[in-house]
C-alpha cells in the first residue's frame, strides 16, 4: 500500500507542476493582453485597444518585416555554414575532420550577449578591429564593413547559432540508411545522380525541420537585437517587447498584444515543425546492421573543404575568443599596438571581482544554472517515466505540456511571468524564484528530449526485476532508472545549466538588484559603455561554464554507466 | 552450367579496416570462382568476412589487394589500377534492410535502375510489370514504399535488383528480417526465382540451414579466409576441413592418429582411445598424423545386441534421450566421453541402457586435428 501513494503522490505532483509551469503564464499572457491594466490595479476592464495600438501602429509592419529579414537571413546563413560543416566531417575524407566536430561545438560555450559584443568590438564602424585592420591594408577611406545593418545582425546572429544546424545536419546524415545510397549506385547511378534522387529528397524533411527551428530561433533572438538592431534603430519583435515594459511607465498590454503576435508566430513555426518530424518518422525504415557511413573521397578537393572548414572556426571562435581576451587585459578599449600591449593589466579582473554587485550575480549564476539544471532533469525523468513506460490515460498531453515553453520566446515567458506574479498571492516576484521558475518553464522542453530519449532505451523488464525483488517504486526509480538514465540525464544537465548560465532574454524583464545574474550585468556594463569590463566578466563567466561542464562530465561519469 | 564459364572470379582478395593501430585484417587472399547460372553461397559466421567480400564485387567496399572479374571484364585489379566504380557494374543487389526509398512508391523504386538511364516510359513501364510479376507483387504500383510489410519490402528489393538484368545478383543476407515462417517461405522463392532466371547469384547467410538448403554450391568462410567450397551435399556429408564439420550441421569428434591411409576403395585405419577405427581420411591427411574422426548424430545406429562380424562397433550407456518426433536425440556416454546419436522413434530408448553403436566407417571421415582456427567446441553435440 505504501508503494501505491509513494508512486502516486510523486507522479500527481510532478504532473500538476508541469501544468502550473507550462499552463499558467500562457493563459496569464493571453488574458493580460486584453486587460486595459495591469491586474489589482483599480478600473481595469476587458479591451481589445492593446491589440488595436499594435497593429494599427504603422512601426507594426516595419517591426514584422525586419523580423522575418532577420529570421531568414539568419535561417540560410546559419544553414550553410552548419550544413557544409556537417557534411565535412560526416561524409567526405577532409583531413582533420575530427576536429572540426569538436571546433563546430565550442561557440555553444561562449553566451550570445559576448558573442554579439564581440562582434561589435570587430565590425563597429568606428572601432572594429577588423575594420581599421581592412582600412589599413588597402588604404580605404571609409569603413567596408558595418556590423550596424541588417547584415550585420544575421551575420552576428549567425556565427554563433551555427552550431544547432551543425549538430541538427550531422545527426540527419549520421542516421540515415547508408544502404539507400548504396542501392542508387548499385542500380547504376552515379555519385551526383544518387545525391540528387536518393540522399536530397531523404533529408528533405530533416532539412526544412532544421531551417524551421532555425527561424523560431532568429524571431525569438534577444541579444544581437538589443545590443546591434537597437542602436541600429532596427527593432524586431523582441526588442519592441523589451522597450515597452523598460520605457516609463512600463506598457504591460501593449507588450502583451506584442507578445502574443509572436508567440502565434513561433508556435505556428513549431507545430509545422512537429508535423515535419512526424512525417519524417514515418519515412524511418527498418535498418540492419550499421555501417559505417559512406565516405566520399574528395580527391585533392579535400584541401579546399579543409581550409574553408579553419577558416570558419576562424571567425566564429579565434577572432571572437581573441577579441574578448585582448579587450579583457588593456586599461581603456583600443585596437592592439605596441603602445597597448605595454599597458597590458589584470585590473579589469580586480575591478569585476570587487564590484559590489559582481559576486551577489556569480552567486546568483551558479545557484540558478546548477538549480534549474538539476530540478528539470528530475522532473523530466518522472514525467518521462510517466509518458514512456504507462499506459495512464493523458499521458500524450502531458508529454505536449512540457513542450510548450518551446513555442514561448524567452522575452514573452518574461512578459507572461510579470503578468503571474503580479496577479497571483504568491509573492516572489522580484527575487530569484521567480527566475528559478522562469528557467525551470523555459528549459523543461530540453529536459523531457534528453530524458524521454534515454528512458525508451531502458527495457522495461529492468525495473519490473527491481519491483519483484521488492524494491518501491520510489527505490527503483533512483536505484535503478535514474542510474541508467544518467548518460542522458548528464548530457541534458550539461546542456541546460549552460544555457541557463547565459539566459538573458527571460531575466531582463524579470531580475531586480538582488537577483542579479550575470548575463544580466554584462548588459548593464555594456549598457554603461564599460566594455573592457564587460570582456573580463565574460572571460570569467566562460570559464565557469567550461569548469561546470567538466565537473559535470566526470560526476556523471562516475554515478552512472560510463557513456 | 554447362559450358562451365566462371561469371565471377575472385583471386587473392585483401582488404583491411581501420587505419594504422586499429588496422584488421579482415580479408586474407581470398579466392573463389563463381560458375555463371549458379547460386553460390558465402557462409561463416559473422566477421568471417563473406559480407566485405561480397561489399568488394558490388564495389562498395574498395580491396587492398588482389583481383576481381565479372564476365572475363576486370573490375578491380591491384595491380593494373582498375577499378570500376559500383554504378558501373553489371550486378543487382539486395540489401539486408532491404533499402527500399522511402519517398518512392513500389513503381517507383524498382523502376530506378532504368529511369536513370533515360530508358522510352514504355519500355520501362513494361519492365517494372514483369519483374513485379515474377516476385508476385503485381498490382502494387503506387504503394508508397513505407507502407509494404517486411516480406513485400524483400521484394521489391529483388525487382529492383532484377529489373535492369544484371550478370550477377548479389543479396546480403535478405532472410534475416524475416520471422522464421516467412524465411522458410520467401528461402525456396528465391530459389526458384534464379532458377527460373537462370542469373548467376551470390548469397550471404551466417544460417547453416538456409545454406544448404537454397545453394549449388557453398564457400565455407572464417577469420577472412576460404576454408572449403562444394556442393551442400558434399560439405556435409564428405567434409575436409574441421570447421566445415562443425560448422555445418552437428557431429561428433572424436580425436586419433592415423594408422594407414587405406587406398584404392579401401578404407583407413586410425588409433583413438576408443579402439582402431575405419575411416575415411580426406586428401591433406597423412600417416601417423594426429587427426580427428567427423561423424553426424544420424550416421551412427545402434543395437541392443553386439552385432556379428562388423567393424567400428562401441559400447555405451545412454545419459540422455529426447524425444524430438522424428527421432531420440540421445547423449551416449561412451569411456569418458558423450556421443550424440540420433535414433529412430521405433526404436524405443531410455536413459540407463546399454546400446552398441556402429559407427558407419563410410560416414567416419578423418579430417587434419590441428585444423582448429576459432573452432568453438562448446558447439559441438549440443
Amino acid at each position: 500500500m505504501r508503494r501505491f501513494n509513494s508512486q502516486t503522490l510523486i507522479l500527481i505532483g510532478a504532473t500538476l507542476f508541469v501544468l502550473y509551469l507550462a499552463g499558467v503564464p500562457l493563459i496569464m499572457l493571453l488574458y493580460g493582453s486584453i486587460r486595459s491594466a495591469p491586474i489589482g490595479e483599480p478600473g481595469a476592464t476587458y479591451t481589445i485597444q492593446n491589440f488595436v495600438k499594435a497593429y494599427f501602429d504603422r512601426e507594426f509592419y516595419v517591426l514584422f518585416l525586419n523580423s522575418l529579414y532577420f529570421g531568414i537571413g539568419t535561417c540560410v546563413l546559419t544553414f550553410l555554414i552548419g550544413t557544409f560543416l556537417a557534411w565535412v566531417s560526416e561524409r567526405t575524407n577532409t583531413p582533420f575532420k575530427k576536429l572540426f566536430v569538436v571546433m563546430a561545438l565550442i561557440p555553444f560555450i561562449i553566451p550570445g550577449i559576448l558573442a554579439t559584443i564581440s562582434w561589435i568590438l570587430l565590425l563597429s564602424p568606428k572601432i572594429g578591429l577588423i575594420n581599421l585592420a581592412v582600412k589599413e591594408i588597402l588604404g580605404l577611406e571609409a569603413s567596408p564593413f558595418n556590423i550596424y545593418t541588417m547584415w550585420g545582425m544575421i551575420w552576428a546572429e549567425s556565427i554563433h547559432l551555427y552550431p544547432l544546424v551543425f549538430l541538427l545536419m550531422s545527426a540527419a546524415f549520421r542516421n540515415m540508411d547508408t544502404s539507400l545510397e548504396e542501392a542508387a549506385l548499385v542500380a547504376g547511378s552515379s555519385t551526383f545522380t544518387t545525391f540528387s534522387r536518393v540522399t536530397l529528397p531523404l533529408m528533405r524533411p530533416a532539412m526544412f525541420s532544421v531551417l524551421l527551428v532555425i527561424f523560431i530561433r532568429g524571431i525569438e533572438a534577444f541579444e544581437v537585437p538589443a545590443l546591434i538592431g537597437v542602436p541600429a534603430k532596427i527593432s524586431v519583435f523582441t526588442t519592441k517587447i523589451f522597450l515597452a515594459i523598460h520605457q516609463f511607465p512600463s506598457d504591460f498590454g501593449l507588450a502583451g498584444a506584442y507578445a502574443v503576435t509572436l508567440l502565434v508566430i513561433s508556435t505556428t513555426g513549431v507545430l509545422i515543425y512537429g508535423r515535419i518530424t512526424r512525417r519524417e518518422e514515418r519515412y524511418a525504415t527498418v535498418t540492419g546492421k550499421g555501417y559505417r557511413p559512406r565516405v566520399i573521397d574528395l580527391g585533392s578537393w579535400k584541401y579546399l573543404t579543409c581550409a574553408i572548414s579553419f577558416f570558419i572556426f576562424f571567425l566564429a571562435v579565434i577572432l571572437p575568443v581573441f577579441i574578448l581576451l585582448w579587450s579583457s587585459f588593456i586599461p581603456y578599449y583600443g585596437v592592439p599596438s605596441r603602445e597597448l600591449i605595454a599597458k597590458m593589466t589584470i585590473g579589469n579582473y580586480v575591478y569585476i571581482l570587487n564590484y559590489p554587485l559582481a559576486m551577489t550575480a556569480f552567486k546568483n549564476s551558479f545557484y540558478l544554472s546548477v538549480g534549474s539544471a538539476t530540478l528539470v532533469m528530475l522532473l523530466t525523468s518522472v514525467i518521462a517515466w510517466i509518458t514512456v513506460k504507462t499506459k495512464l490515460p493523458g499521458r500524450a498531453l502531458l508529454d505536449n505540456m512540457t513542450f510548450i515553453p518551446i513555442a514561448m520566446p524567452g522575452i514573452v515567458l518574461g512578459v507572461s511571468l510579470i503578468w503571474v506574479y503580479l496577479t497571483l498571492p504568491i509573492p516572489i516576484y522580484g527575487t530569484i524564484w521567480v527566475l528559478l521558475l522562469a528557467y525551470i518553464t523555459k528549459f523543461m522542453p530540453y529536459g523531457i528530449r534528453a530524458a524521454s530519449a534515454s528512458m525508451i532505451q531502458i527495457n522495461k523488464e529492468l525495473e519490473e526485476a527491481s519491483l519483484t525483488a521488492g524494491g518501491t517504486w520510489l527505490q527503483t526509480f533512483t536505484k535503478v532508472i535514474l542510474p541508467l538514465l544518467m548518460p542522458g540525464f548528464t548530457a541534458g544537465w550539461i546542456y541546460i545549466s549552460i544555457i541557463a548560465l547565459r539566459e538573458l532574454s527571460t531575466s531582463i524583464l524579470l531580475y531586480s538588484y538582488n537577483s542579479t545574474v550575470l548575463s544580466i550585468m554584462a548588459f548593464d556594463l555594456w549598457e554603461g559603455g564599460q566594455y573592457t569590463y564587460v570582456c573580463a566578466l565574460g572571460v570569467l563567466m566562460v570559464l565557469l561554464l567550461v569548469a561546470m561542464a567538466f565537473t559535470a562530465r566526470k560526476l556523471g561519469a562516475k554515478i552512472g554507466i560510463a557513456e | 552450367m554447362a559450358d562451365n564459364k566462371d561469371m565471377v572470379k575472385i583471386d587473392a582478395l585483401e582488404k583491411y579496416f581501420g587505419e594504422d593501430k586499429d588496422r584488421v585484417h579482415v580479408l586474407k587472399g581470398v579466392s573463389l570462382h563463381i560458375p555463371e547460372g549458379s547460386l553460390y553461397t558465402f557462409l561463416g559466421p559473422s566477421g568471417c568476412g563473406k559480407t566485405t567480400t561480397l561489399r568488394c564485387v558490388a564495389g562498395l567496399e574498395r580491396p587492398d589487394g588482389g583481383r576481381i572479374s565479372i564476365d572475363g571484364q576486370a573490375v578491380f585489379a591491384s595491380g593494373e589500377r582498375v577499378y570500376v566504380p559500383t554504378n558501373k557494374r553489371p550486378i543487382g543487389m539486395v540489401f539486408q534492410s532491404y533499402a527500399i526509398w522511402p519517398h518512392m512508391t513500389v513503381a517507383e523504386n524498382v523502376a530506378y535502375p532504368l529511369t536513370i538511364q533515360r530508358r522510352p516510359k514504355d519500355e520501362i513501364r513494361r519492365r517494372v510489370g514483369e519483374v513485379l510479376k515474377i516476385v508476385g507483387l503485381d498490382g502494387l504500383e503506387d504503394r508508397p514504399a513505407p507502407k509494404l510489410s517486411g516480406g513485400q519490402q524483400q521484394r521489391v528489393a529483388f525487382a529492383r535488383a532484377l529489373v535492369n538484368e544484371p550478370k550477377v545478383m548479389l543479396l546480403d543476407e535478405p532472410l534475416s528480417n524475416l520471422d522464421a515462417k516467412l524465411r522458410v517461405a520467401m528461402r525456396s522463392e528465391i530459389k526458384s526465382l534464379q532458377r527460373r532466371t537462370n542469373i548467376t547469384t551470390i548469397f550471404v547467410t551466417h544460417d547453416q540451414a538456409e545454406a544448404l538448403a537454397i545453394s549449388d554450391q557453398i564457400a565455407v568462410m572464417h577469420g577472412g579466409k576460404l576454408i572449403e567450397v562444394g556442393s551442400p551435399h558434399q560439405l556435409y556429408s564428405r567434409p575436409t576441413r574441421r570447421f566445415t564439420a562443425t560448422f555445418l550441421g552437428l557431429t561428433n569428434l572424436i580425436d586419433g592418429k592415423v594408422l594407414d591411409l587405406g587406398n584404392n576403395g579401401n578404407l583407413g585405419k586410425i588409433e583413438t582411445k576408443k579402439g582402431v577405427l575405419n575411416f575415411v581420411p580426406a586428401p591433406s591427411l597423412k600417416k601417423d598424423q594426429r587427426a580427428v574422426i567427423s561423424i553426424r548424430p544420424e550416421n551412427i545406429p545402434v543395437y541392443k545386441e553386439k552385432p556379428k562380424g562388423v567393424d567400428n562397433i562401441l559400447e555405451g550407456t545412454v545419459n540422455e534421450a529426447v524425444f524430438m518426433g522424428d527421432a531420440y536425440h540421445c547423449k551416449i556416454a561412451v569411456g569418458e566421453d558423450l556421443l550424440a546419436v540420433h535414433i529412430h522413434p521405433f526404436f524405443n530408448v531410455n536413459p540407463g541402457d546399454k546400446l552398441f553403436l556402429h559407427l558407419d566407417p563410410q560416414s567416419c571421415n578423418g579430417l587434419p586435428a590441428d585444423d582448429t582456427e576459432g573452432v568453438d567446441e562448446s558447439m559441438l553435440g549440443d
